[in-house]
């Protein structure tokens, strides 16, 4: 059989969002891949350079629907860490709980996309249904579903209150439960095995080669977090573990994400039981000295980075951001050659992709007058 | 029984196309429903899936450039004709009118049809997604279809008799089929819930991977009318499976009057083909797609080394109990 | 087979669904939902207007006695807010010195009506 080019997206059932692949498959193996992003280019960066550091966050929020507080923590201690403020602890466990939530509820409905790309849609609802638990607590925190608006340059914005942190704690054990079901699942049930095991195999040397981050690169082997490695708000007093498989298939993502989100709940309940007292923020200056700063965050996806440079005034010069999934796209094309035209959905799905986050770059090509 | 009123009234009102259609969207809808309750939603309210079928036959209908319209038009109608015609073959209130000897072959010829129409479809779309579709339809049929014909194939060597209402009549005599061979009654229904195309054999419409596969062109009636030639489809097959394996619509005894015998017969018949529909939807729960090569290898390995191992045993059974 | 076991539990028990219009589950207290304001409180700073990331909150003439602190000022403005353009961040909430602008956790859709204003 020729060669045929198969041009999935930028409107594909499997895709959530816009991006395109031509893949260049021979028969059902593939050959080749090439990756069109930014289809969504939105402009946020500059955005943010035109808004003030109480304005700029809930604009950062909405970088991400799923990741959105780990957006506004990361630029928010970038900024922080410019100013030269230290966080009251009380502000930094609060941060930590909304953070782990985040994670938790973000790494169930990977679970769940993942499921409804093999077609199990069971999981799928499942997964979805118990992630609802996730979303009330942190309705019930935070006030919000999705963007949570509780960062502020210096601290939290709301506290949590004894009733809450109660409800909460009520809360996890039926988490954890469905959540050790869940671990038990992955690697026990036929249906998903078949489909995970040996697919889009990728080995510790290239993941690092290609820049692959948070589970994904976790699942090749690489022993890598910056919540350990570069601690940051209160991780660094509590007792956890960094999760790494050496599978380094789609199954090894998944044995990394179910072991993260049993890690989150236990995150969770160690800050909810062991909240300190005290203040919830500091007051922060209207503006901020001039400087830059890198700040890193180990976002649900991977690794989060806020470039800030900042030039005395109430707003950012620049702000750039490099969002996980910008990093494991290249890990996505090397892994996809060579495999079944029926596992592009599952390897594409397995680094979590979330690609209006990424889409950063606008080329305009003045001469055609084309945009890419 | 010859008279040609009675014939005409059961091939078009009861058991016939009306019946047949009404049973095909209720248990389309059952079918939704028990998917639904076992992830603990709700699931579709019990018109669903009539008024999608009324809602699709009134919407637009699309060409696709440069496909020939008529073949895209007559597609759906070879597919929902050639199982409705195959119901009729099968007993419903007992000994089906029209049955003759070979009818069983006649009925599995008919139930391939669809997926043939649907290759035929994927092939002529002029889409990627399509084509692969198609082809993926066609080897698939290739996979589940040779242990499927042997597993409904057994119950006729066994019974010594390739007509449908005869077997069902065996069986009212002796034992149930299933209680010889259950390993047969187990291809067949993996060969049925393939032949279906639902999980975990919805390989050539996987609506991640090609978004609906030979599908994917279809808009308005033929859509209406593909998607309905499904839902009857699983009526045939539940009730092939349920008359060749689980004793079909008949009582192992006689009532007295002739009318009280058949509605005994009809509740059997209704009561069995759920119960192969629970089966059916449990399957398609509790289970993701597999990719056709994984297919390939099950089907060839396990599949339908199963259903030989089954034939054989027909094969020593009969030879060993001389059948009266 | 946990799967089987738990798909049976499902099918047995009652769906875990909420059929909205007709069941309702309570809204948190800390939600934040419509935009609010009390009249009496507001010392029309102005505040409000300037943290608002979606910049829908407009001063609008609203000449007034307000007591503050145990004084009396005299205000001139009084905040608008334009309902459907609102993201429901809370900074109005977080900044105003006197609370008389809030967010009550009732629910209300953006919606598409311009016209719709709080005041």
């Amino acid at each position: 059989m020729p060669e045929v080019v198969v041009s999935i997206g930028p409107q594909h059932p499997a895709l959530k969002e816009p991006v395109n692949f031509k893949v260049i498959a021979d028969g059902e193996k593939i050959v080749r891949l090439e990756l069109d992003l930014s289809y969504n280019h939105r402009g946020i960066e500059k955005a943010a350079e035109q808004r003030n550091f109480i304005r700029v966050l809930p604009l950062l929020e909405r970088v991400c629907g799923i990741c959105s507080h780990s957006h506004a923590t990361v630029f928010s201690k970038g900024i922080e860490e410019i100013m030269g403020l230290s966080i009251p602890p009380r502000a930094q466990y609060i941060r930590t709980i909304i953070a782990e939530l985040e994670r938790m509820h973000s790494h169930l409905l990977w679970l769940g996309v993942a499921a409804h790309v093999i077609g199990f849609n069971t999981l799928f609802m499942w997964t979805w249904r118990d992630r609802e638990a996730v979303q009330d607590t942190l309705e019930e925190m935070s006030g919000n579903r999705v963007h949570y608006g509780m960062n502020e340059i210096g601290g939290v914005r709301r506290d949590l209150t004894p009733a809450q942190v109660e409800a909460a704690l009520a809360r996890l054990p039926v988490l954890e439960e469905r959540i050790k079901k869940y671990v038990e699942m992955v690697n026990s049930e036929e249906t998903m095995l078949i489909r995970f095991r040996d697919v889009g195999k990728m080995s510790r040397e290239e993941a690092l080669k290609y820049g692959a981050v948070g589970p994904t690169a976790r699942a090749s082997g690489v022993d890598y977090d910056v919540r350990r490695d570069d601690p940051y708000l209160a991780y660094a007093e509590v007792p956890w573990n960094v999760i790494t498989d050496t599978h380094g298939d789609v199954y090894g993502r998944t044995r990394v994400r179910v072991g993260e989100l049993w890690e989150s709940t236990q995150i969770v309940r160690y800050c909810l039981e062991n909240l300190p007292a005290g203040p919830i923020r500091v007051d922060a200056p209207k503006t901020a000295p001039k400087g830059e700063i890198l700040s890193r965050y180990e976002a649900p996806r991977g690794e989060l980075a806020h470039f800030i440079r900042t030039n005395g005034t109430d707003k950012v010069e620049r702000v750039d951001i490099r969002t996980p999934t910008l990093a494991n796209w290249t890990s996505v094309a090397v892994c996809l050659v060579n495999q079944n035209i029926a596992d592009i959905p599952v390897i594409v799905a397995a680094i979590d992709p979330c690609l209006s986050c990424t889409s950063r770059l606008t080329v305009v090509n003045r001469v055609d007058k084309v945009g890419r | 029984m010859t008279d040609p009123v009675f014939i005409l009234l059961y091939i078009f009102i009861f058991p016939g196309f009306f019946f047949l259609i009404s049973y095909g969207l209720f248990l389309a809808y059952l079918d939704r429903k028990i998917a639904a309750r076992m992830q603990q939603r709700v699931g579709p309210p019990i018109c669903q899936p009539l008024a999608d079928l009324i809602k699709m036959l009134g919407k637009e209908v699309i060409n696709p450039n440069g496909v020939d319209w008529r073949v895209f038009d007559a597609i759906p109608l070879i597919a929902l004709a050639a199982v409705m015609t195959a119901f009729l073959y099968v007993p419903v209130l007992g000994y089906s009118p029209l049955a003759f000897q070979g009818d069983l072959v006649v009925v599995l010829y008919l139930m391939a049809l669809p997926t043939i129409a649907l290759f035929v479809l994927g092939w002529l779309s002029r889409n990627i997604f399509s084509a692969i579709g198609g082809i993926r339809a066609v080897t698939q049929l290739f996979i589940y279809e040779v242990p499927f014909f042997l597993a409904l194939l057994t119950p006729a060597i066994m019974a010594g008799s390739w007509s449908i209402s005869e077997i069902v009549v065996w069986q009212q005599h002796n034992l149930w089929i299933i209680f010889f061979q259950p390993i047969g009654f187990i291809v067949a229904l993996i060969g049925l819930q393939a032949k279906l195309e639902r999980t975990p054999f919805d390989i050539p419409e996987a609506e991640t991977e090609i978004v609906a596969g030979p599908w994917t062109e279809l808009t308005g009636r033929r859509l209406a009318l593909m998607d309905l030639a499904t839902d009857v489809s699983l009526v045939v097959g539940s009730a092939l499976i349920a008359a060749l394996f689980l004793g079909g619509p008949m009582l192992p005894w006689v009532l007295a009057p002739f009318w009280l015998n058949s509605i005994a017969g009809f509740a059997l018949f209704l009561v069995k083909t759920l119960a192969v529909l629970l089966i059916l939807s449990s399957i398609k729960v509790a289970t993701g797609r597999i990719r056709i090569d994984q297919l390939n290898d099950i089907g060839w390995k396990y599949i339908a080394s199963a259903a030989v191992v089954q034939v054989g045993i027909v094969l020593v059974i009969n030879y060993l109990w001389v059948v009266p | 087979m946990s799967v089987l076991r738990e798909m049976l539990e499902n099918f047995l028990s009652r769906p875990i669904t909420i059929l909205y219009p007709k069941e309702k589950i309570p809204i948190p207290d800390a939600f934040r939902g419509r935009v609010a304001i009390t009249d009496d409180k507001c010392i029309g700073c102005s505040k409000c207007s300037l943290v608002c990331p979606a910049q829908v909150i407009t001063m609008i003439d609203g000449p007034r006695e307000v007591e503050f602190k145990g004084k009396t000022l005299a205000r001139k403005k009084r905040p608008q807010v334009k309902l459907y353009k609102c993201i429901r961040c809370a900074l109005c909430e977080r900044h105003c010195p006197t609370g008389a602008i809030y967010l009550k956790n009732e629910l209300s859709s953006s919606g598409t009506d311009g016209e719709v204003v709080i005041t």
